[in-house]
């Protein structure tokens, strides 16, 4: 009778051993093994994003001329624009460079840019993260801001040798200091409201009672650039609900985030020159 | 020449492509805001079909790649695959083990039991947990229809690997088709 219970209570032993000893693994072994384990998944992923772009490659082989021309013409009006853009960016920078130097200032820390492509993108309800085709065969740090053409994508926080991951904007881990355009007092800004067929939003604290915003009339959320990650002026999204928060201070609402985030396919990693300086 | 058994591996081999399709689906539904977690069928064959040992050794490395890829403490899969492997096991002579639809239900409630307890864990960190938990449950919704759909191919899947090798699933001995 008592050996027919041991038998049963066996699995429960074992497995109670094994969680016992792995509690007691060294962190240093545990975060070798889960890079071991990342980096052998690792292929398949970017495998499976590069079989997309031969896909993407041979669907745009099949257009036609009529539509290569029209593309060409779009992309003509779009190179005027960024010429126009190129030789605001000169001026600006040789204005700061002068006002620099008026006051003394140190120069301001810098960024290059690395563009990357997208290998997965993973959006549960619990975290929200991408993982890029580049890591650290390109340089790129943990903390690292990443960006594209609708402002601020999120933040780098695992890097492995070729690839990274990036924790979204739109993810309840993601906190940053935030401004709303044209005011310089800091809001603090948390992604996390995803529901499901619907645009990410994220929500905003200690928002200064004399800023106002609804659906009619959203105001835009930037980077503040308080705490060095992000360069400030960068957006995050628009405010889109105010409402006064229980201690009647400040206010409190949400933030309608851009819905390309969810099907992005290319990044930019801003990755810092000098990484002491942050 | 001395054989080697080999089950837990090909067990894992059938489990890491499980993760690969999960994640290429993941990846194409994120436009939609929809995720399925899948992990309840990762144990369903080692804990019914396999040895303890063979099965446990399985479930462990499959709990560790499962946890590389996302923001979890790294183990928590070999904790909570663990339990339900060694659950099912001590528990699995009094039940119709070899029949497909009772592996579905076994991952189905598996699943149901990993979700919930990955839930309970990670949603604190949301700033509105009761608005997380509108979009859990549509996750979950849609992971155990999916569960359900493909839990008998992977039954199959794992079977065949086994059968390929020639080694019968609980005792590892050699056995000839």
């Amino acid at each position: 009778m008592s050996t027919q219970r041991f038998d049963q209570a066996r699995p429960f032993a074992t497995l109670a051993i094994v969680v016992l000893a792995w509690v007691f693994v060294p962190y240093v072994i545990k975060a070798f093994t889960r890079a071991t384990f990342f980096e052998f998944q690792a292929p398949f992923a970017a495998a499976q994003s590069y079989v997309q772009d031969l896909q993407e490659y041979w669907g745009q082989r099949s257009r036609s001329k009529e539509e290569l021309l029209e593309a060409g013409r779009s992309l003509a009006h779009l190179n005027s624009a960024y010429e126009f853009s190129l030789q605001e960016k000169e001026h600006l920078r040789v204005e700061l460079l002068r006002l620099e130097n008026l006051l003394k200032l140190p120069p301001l820390p810098t960024h290059r840019f690395e563009p990357a492509r997208v290998a997965r993108r993973d959006f549960s309800g619990w975290w929200q993260r991408l993982v890029i085709r580049k890591g650290r065969n390109y340089g790129i740090t943990v903390g690292a801001p990443v960006v594209f053409v609708g402002g601020v994508v999120g933040r780098v926080v695992e890097v492995y040798a070729y690839t990274a991951v990036v924790d979204l904007v739109s993810s309840p881990t993601f906190r940053v200091a935030a401004a709303a355009e044209g005011d310089s007092r800091p809001i603090s800004y948390q992604g996390g409201i995803n529901d499901s067929f619907k645009a990410p939003r994220g929500t905003i604290e200690f928002v200064p009672a004399d800023i106002f915003a609804n659906q009619g009339q959203p105001r835009r959320l930037v980077t503040s650039g308080l705490g060095g990650v992000f360069p400030p002026g960068l957006t995050l999204g628009d405010i889109v609900q105010l409402e006064p928060s229980t201690d009647g201070l400040f206010k409190s609402g949400e933030v309608r985030l851009d819905p390309r985030l969810s099907a992005l396919t290319e990044v930019t990693v801003l990755v810092p020159i000098n990484p002491e300086a942050f | 020449m001395k054989n080697r058994d080999i089950r837990w591996l090909l067990v894992l081999v059938a489990n890491g492509l499980f993760i690969w399709l999960n994640a290429l689906a993941n990846h194409h539904l994120a436009p939609f805001a929809v995720h399925l977690y899948l992990g309840g069928a990762l144990v369903t064959y080692s804990a019914l079909r396999l040895d303890f040992r063979h099965g446990l050794i399985a479930v462990a490395l499959t709990g560790l790649a499962f946890d590389a890829l996302e923001p979890v403490p790294f183990g928590t899969h070999i904790v909570l695959l663990g339990i339900i492997h060694a659950t099912l096991h001590s528990g699995r002579r009094q039940f119709p083990r070899d029949e497909p639809i009772f592996a579905t239900v076994v991952a189905l409630i598996a699943n149901l039991f990993l979700f919930l307890a990955l839930s309970f864990l990670l949603v604190g960190a949301n700033p509105r947990p009761g608005e997380a938990w509108l979009r859990l449950f549509v996750d979950l919704l849609a992971s155990q229809i999916v569960v359900a759909v493909v839990m008998p191919w992977f039954m199959a899947l794992n079977g065949r690997l086994l059968a390929r090798a020639n080694l019968h699933p609980e005792t590892g001995r050699r056995v000839e088709l």
